[in-house]
């Protein structure tokens, strides 16, 4: 396994777990985490052992949002770093295998983005949600596109215009989180959570979920061609295969 | 779970590159709505294949109209329209791309030329040699009747004789006339050819030389084919009434789509690439359908595939012609950087696809 400066990697079973670790700053993302994250997909994207993703804090945070050192008055700023971490979570995004979000503490700016981009979501009661980026000066990237898909246009912008913070039982209510626990059952619900995913059949969850999220961006014309290319290939897979041999010889 | 390895790819040194390109239409350019109308089209289930929408306008040949529609044209007629059609989009597309270099047609010493859409003989080759002053020991080769795919098979026939003669000019020409293999008639195969298909030629100028940088264009790194031979008869000429009619099964891009993995992981699995490591996609507009199967079979996206989409909308599908009308556009887009890799993606009749690595 990599040795990374901002994350630490856990691996059980087929489940690979990445704590976002940099406790002096309340885990928050700068250049490097950027990096370590990009490394951390081309492995997990090629393991052919891993089934399920899972992103979580550490030390009672999730993520205190983006790092200002990074950034500096001696130089003009520009857009490239920014642009990076939007790369990166389009790829987490479109990872190849399940990803889930289990929050703990704040999850602030950018780790609020990081949980937008998993398949599901689980936080402890505790948990809050923040996207702060409008009320400091800046954008919160591309949560003004992902946010309303989750919780609807009224909604998002009273998160991201004002700032405001939700709690972790709002967030289930309007639909962002998929269960909420106390925290002394975190890792049961966790592993209950997970346990729901499997069986992992990597071309349905790729179809599905790359329709799921091109579903408010398409007409019905050029996406029931989308819907076609992509059932033709889950109904070749080898899961589909084996569930049609399964069937014959019952 | 393994670490990680980074990118080995490995820069092939010395390799033609493809040094300048230059296309052309016909003048006469046309809405889809156009076109039907022009025909005289009225059934409702043939009008649905021209307002599909993927397809928004294409450079045609059409007769002079009879009554205000096209007239029935005969073999004869077609014949010489796929032949003029070669001549002066084939001088157009060659000047365009020799211009850039400061060269002329006697520059050339080898001399590829595809075509599925007519047949000649002497070869376009000659025909073309002839009109514009080539010189008279040019190497030729025609190559007839393979298809949309065909534009790279005549890239790896260039770029290996560029590569053995360091120094010398190969070019390529890709001539698809297609309304000249166009028949009508109440055939909804036939209306999906005719709605389909446009008329264009493009030129791609190849050779190895040190002085030549990534700036100019793309080495051409490797190739790798696939032929799905079960799948023969799917695309295909017939005769209709003495006429070459293309018939395109309905199962053409689920096909492609199933299989298009197997020449790309061959290829870049070679080259220890990932489908992530590649910059650009220069994909031939086949089709919505087939573009959505690669999409979505490689894990592909509208922005990879924009100069396919956009080739499509504004062209219609060029054969073998269409896949340098796509490179063409990213050229122009002007992002391509040195170092960038690239994979260009060319299907067609057998059923073929063929593949190819380029790197700036």
């Amino acid at each position: 396994m990599n040795h990374y400066n901002t994350l630490k990697v856990e691996k059980e079973g087929n489940v690979v777990t990445v704590y976002l670790n940099r406790p002096d700053t309340k885990n928050s993302i700068n250049m490097q985490m950027v990096n370590d994250l990009t490394n951390l997909m081309d492995i997990v994207e090629d393991a052919n052992d891993v089934a399920v993703l899972v992103l979580r804090g550490s030390n009672d945070v999730f993520c205190s949002g983006i790092d200002f050192h990074d950034f500096s008055l001696d130089k003009e700023q520009n857009i490239y770093g920014l642009q990076k971490w939007e790369k990166m979570c389009r790829r987490l995004e479109r990872l190849n295998k399940f990803t889930v979000a289990a929050v703990e503490g704040k999850c602030i700016g950018g780790g609020f983005q990081l949980v937008l981009l998993c398949d599901t979501r689980i936080a402890e009661k505790r948990a809050q949600f923040c996207f702060n980026e409008v009320k400091l000066g800046f954008l919160p990237g591309m949560a003004t596109f992902r946010l309303p898909k989750y919780i609807g246009l009224g909604r998002a912008k009273n998160l991201i215009l004002t700032g405001s913070a939700i709690k972790a039982d709002k967030a289930l209510d309007w639909g962002l989180l998929d269960k909420v626990c106390e925290q002394t059952i975190f890792s049961e619900t966790l592993k209950e959570t997970i346990d729901c995913l499997l069986p992992f059949h990597p071309v349905a969850l790729e179809m599905g979920r790359r329709l799921l999220n091109e579903c408010y961006a398409d007409t019905y014309e050029n996406y029931i061609g989308h819907f076609l290319a992509a059932q033709n290939r889950a109904i070749n897979s080898e899961a589909f295969k084996k569930l049609i041999s399964l069937n014959v010889s019952h | 779970m393994s670490i990680n390895k980074e990118s080995t790819f490995i820069s092939p040194g010395k390799r033609p590159r493809i040094v300048s390109i230059g296309t052309a239409n016909p003048p006469c350019k046309y809405t889809q709505e156009e076109v039907a109308q022009l025909f005289g089209e009225k059934n409702p289930r043939i009008l649905q294949f021209f307002r599909s929408g993927h397809i928004k306008t294409r450079h045609l040949y059409l007769p002079e109209l009879v009554n205000g529609i096209i007239p029935e044209e005969s073999n004869q007629q077609l014949i010489d329209k796929h032949f003029n059609g070669a001549l002066e989009l084939g001088s157009l597309a060659i000047n365009e791309s020799l211009a850039p270099l400061g060269l002329s047609p006697y520059d050339i010493d080898f001399f590829c030329c595809l075509s599925t859409t007519g047949f000649l003989c002497p070869g376009i080759t000659a025909y073309i040699a002839e009109a514009m002053k080539f010189r008279n020991n040019v190497y030729r080769a025609d190559i007839l009747g393979m298809g949309c795919n065909a534009g790279l098979n005549g890239l790896q026939h260039v770029t290996a004789l560029t590569h053995v003669n360091p120094g010398k000019l190969g070019l390529l020409l890709c001539v698809e006339i297609c309304s000249a293999a166009y028949v009508y008639n109440d055939n909804l195969y036939t209306a999906v050819v005719n709605s389909l298909f446009g008329d264009g030629v493009s030129a791609a100028l190849v050779r190895q030389n040190d002085s030549d940088t990534w700036e100019k264009g793309p080495c051409v790194v490797d190739f790798e084919s696939h032929i799905i031979m079960e799948a023969i008869g799917a695309m295909r000429f017939e005769l209709d009434n003495n006429k070459l009619s293309f018939y395109l099964d309905k199962d053409v891009p689920y096909v492609i789509g199933a299989n298009v993995e197997k020449p790309i992981n061959r290829l870049l699995g070679r080259h220890n690439l990932k489908r992530r490591d590649i910059h650009h996609w220069i994909v031939h507009s086949g089709g919505k359908k087939v573009i959505d199967a690669i999409e979505y079979n490689l894990g592909l996206t509208d922005y990879n595939m924009r100069h396919t989409l956009s080739v499509l909308k504004n062209y219609g599908n060029l054969s073998s012609a269409s896949f340098l009308f796509s490179y063409k556009e990213l050229k122009r887009e002007g992002i391509i950087k040195q170092g960038d890799l690239g994979v260009s993606i060319t299907m067609g009749p057998g059923i073929t696809i063929e593949t190819a690595l380029l790197t700036w």
